[in-house]
């Protein structure tokens, strides 16, 4: 042990008191039980300080993301987007899986909107189509190491394909499997099926090696912004999926606004999230079918 | 000192077991640099990975290399703070494997990330929020503390002996070496839980959603790197017809890996059963497939009975313990299974379905085996691990053996 290792042995000798006597040999002596001398000190309780002060601050930060009574854009002040889906009218026929495949563009491989069958639950098949939850509380914001995945003003939850650097953690955290990844390179291709008979791509192709999902189109919720258009009353600012359902299985719109077509939706209906036993608040609720279950209409 | 001179000149003959071993890992390394091109031309499409199983080989290759790499930590902990000095040359050698270990770690992340030209976004954009990015900064830090380390060893190179500056340099870093072990052992602290942490916040994924991962990761992390420490060493020892560290030192750290192997299972026997105590949707499915479905085998084999069980008993009965070729086997076990629970770990957590809330019964569920170019990338990276280790082990002055170098002045 040599002299430079003084300044970490004080604080310690301080704190356990040791049964040898101090040597007596002044302020420099140097040992286990030695005493602190002034400036030792100060150092000391400003490395203490700092220390304390950032610990403060990550802790203080990382706690903003975990209040439960705080919501990220909670019912009272803007819009507040949902999609809702009608589990009895939803036919199965996969529009809306197709267009957003040619609206966002995306692999048919790694599609933002699946499509999934339950068969047993309620005694016939019933069809689930599953976008991104947009979740209050998004297991993917939590983790991204980034902030590359992110809640922009009016709580969707966006990419952003710049900064993302592709460690995919947030497909591990999503517990609806909603994110897809870019294994390969599609910028320069023209390979999609669904164009243009379901529609035309409106966003660009993401590059290779970053994690990308549903988006709710915000590119056309962001026109509706700039126009003053209400997205679920105006095609031009509605989600493809939404406009496309033959059985107007899915609506979007403001939950804020008691007219909208999706409060009307939900008006009387038993309505679920997924997984609601996770607190992760989906913007995507499912109405039940009424029929088999007995549930009051 | 003549002896030594002729030592290192014995070394330079090219058709010595030596040399066939370091050109065996270039061989190695060739390969991975053609699957290296591969994966950066074409991307992560080269993998198996899918968006269903989006971490694999690399993620295990990196956990194991952090967690055999704790030896670093421990030991110097150990010995710098609490004063063991007879640990001082084991430390060493711990530090050497560590600081390699977490190079490792560093390159399995580089080929992992989709963007690897973006490595540099986690230092600059913070989500302080996420266990990755406090993983990222801890590996950073503590990467830098392994530098300070291992950079005295490096310095005392015949060929750097002459630059005065950095010797002077050198010498004053190494006056600093306590001060590196505690901040060390703060960093490794943070960051061997939190990379159990990692898994264990997954709040959708039941099989990994413990309060335990991060306790249970750092444990098993100071048995699994002061046995692979211990397991090493012997081996360099054994082959090399050397000692680097006395026989006395290696049967106590194996000791106390031996006693916090114990811990280890003692509390992951406890989380197994208190944790599925009762049906936990996804957590029980996840356990039924480790205990006796896919993963049955190589979890009773090599992550309990042998690389827990069998290790422990090897590592703390003295009778076998003192006995060479059982430190051996019983250290080497004991790395063995710290990286098979890695491996479980990861590979687990993504064969359980994420829908197995009421209204979704299609299963959204992964399967996974590496592709070639998974293993040739990670057989890249250990090889030249070992080859850096070998050429290390063999010419820095540190690790000469113990007869001809005198412990002066450390």
């Amino acid at each position: 042990m040599s002299e430079h290792t003084k300044d970490e042995h004080a604080p310690q000798g301080e704190q356990i008191p040791q049964s040898e006597p101090a040597p007596s040999g002044g302020p420099t002596q140097q040992g286990p039980t030695r005493e602190l001398d002034r400036r030792e000190f100060v150092r000391l309780i400003a490395g203490l300080g700092i220390s304390a002060a950032a610990a403060g601050w990550v802790w203080s930060a990382f706690l903003a993301h975990n209040d439960p009574a705080e919501e990220v854009n909670g019912h009272g002040e803007g819009p507040y987007w949902v999609m809702v889906i009608d589990l009895e009218a939803c036919i199965g026929c996969e529009r809306c899986v197709y267009a957003c495949q040619a609206t966002n563009d995306t692999d048919s491989e790694h599609r933002w909107n699946i499509l999934l069958t339950d068969e047993e639950t309620f005694g016939q098949p019933v069809f689930i189509t599953r976008p991104c939850m947009h979740c209050e509380h998004a297991p993917c914001v939590e983790v991204c190491p980034v902030a590359a995945t992110y809640h922009r003003e009016d709580g969707l939850v966006m990419m952003d394909y710049q900064r993302c650097i592709g460690c995919r953690y947030c497909m591990v955290a999503c517990p609806y499997g909603v994110r897809v990844f870019n294994w390969d390179d599609r910028e320069d291709e023209t390979d999609n099926e669904m164009v243009p008979t379901w529609g035309t791509p409106e966003i660009n192709r993401r590059p290779r090696g970053v994690a990308e999902k549903c988006t709710f189109c915000s590119q056309r919720i962001d026109l509706a912004y700039e126009t003053g258009l209400r997205p679920g009353y105006d095609r031009a600012v509605t989600p493809a999926c939404v406009n496309i359902c033959p059985t107007e299985a899915r609506r979007f719109g403001d939950l804020n606004d008691p007219e909208s077509p999706v409060s009307r939706a939900m008006k009387g209906r038993q309505a679920v999230v997924l997984r609601e036993n996770l607190g992760t608040h989906p913007r995507v609720y499912y109405l039940l079918p009424e029929a088999e279950e007995g549930e009051e209409a | 000192m003549s002896a030594a001179v002729q030592q290192q000149r014995k070394s330079f003959n090219l058709f010595s077991p030596f040399w066939f071993w370091i050109g065996f890992l270039g061989i190695v390394i060739l390969i991975g640099l053609y699957a290296t091109f591969l994966i950066m031309t074409k991307g992560l499409v080269v993998t198996n990975l899918t968006d269903l199983t989006p971490w694999g080989l690399w993620i295990i290759l990196d956990l194991s290399c952090i967690g055999l790499g704790a030896g670093a930590f421990s030991i110097s902990a150990i010995t710098y703070i609490l004063g063991q000095d007879q640990f001082k040359r084991l430390a060493r050698v711990a530090v050497f494997i560590g600081i390699l270990g977490y190079s490792g770690a560093l390159m399995a992340l580089f080929f992992d990330i989709g963007r690897p030209d973006r490595f540099w976004h986690g230092w600059v954009f913070w989500n302080v929020h996420s266990m990755l990015w406090e993983v990222t900064m801890c590996i950073t830090l503590y990467f830098t503390v392994l530098t300070f380390e291992v950079f005295p060893m490096v310095v005392e190179l015949p060929f750097l002996k002459r630059f005065t500056w950095l010797q002077n340099f050198a010498h004053r870093v190494h006056d600093y070496t306590p001060v590196l072990a505690i901040v060390g052992l703060g960093l490794s602290l943070l960051h061997q839980s939190s990379l159990g942490g990692t898994y264990g916040v997954v709040v959708g994924r039941a099989a990994l959603f413990r309060a335990t991962m991060p306790i249970l990761f750092i444990v098993s992390a100071v048995a699994g790197g002061i046995s692979f420490t211990v397991f090493i060493t012997l081996v360099v020892q054994w082959i090399g017809k050397r000692t680097l560290v006395s026989n006395n030192a290696l049967f106590a750290a194996g000791q106390i890996s031996g006693a916090i192997l114990l811990l280890y299972l003692y509390m992951r026997f406890w989380d197994t059963t208190a944790g599925n105590y009762g049906y936990v949707p996804g957590r029980s499915e996840a356990f039924t497939t480790l205990s006796s479905g896919t993963y049955a085998v190589t979890f009773w084999t090599w992550e309990i009975f042998l690389g827990g069980l069998l290790a422990a008993i090897l590592l703390i009965r003295a009778r076998f313990r003192q006995n060479i070729l059982l430190l051996l086997i019983g250290s080497g076990l004991a790395a063995i299974g710290l990286v098979a629970n890695r491996w479980h770990t990861t590979l687990l957590a993504f064969t359980e379905p994420l829908s197995e809330n009421p209204p979704m019964t299609d299963p959204l569920v992964g399967s996974y085996t590496p592709a070639w170019t998974e293993w040739a990338i990670t057989f890249m990276v250990i090889s030249i691990l070992a080859m850096i280790f070998s050429l290390g082990i063999k010419f820095l002055p540190a690790f000469r053996d113990m007869s001809e170098q005198t412990e002066a002045a450390h």
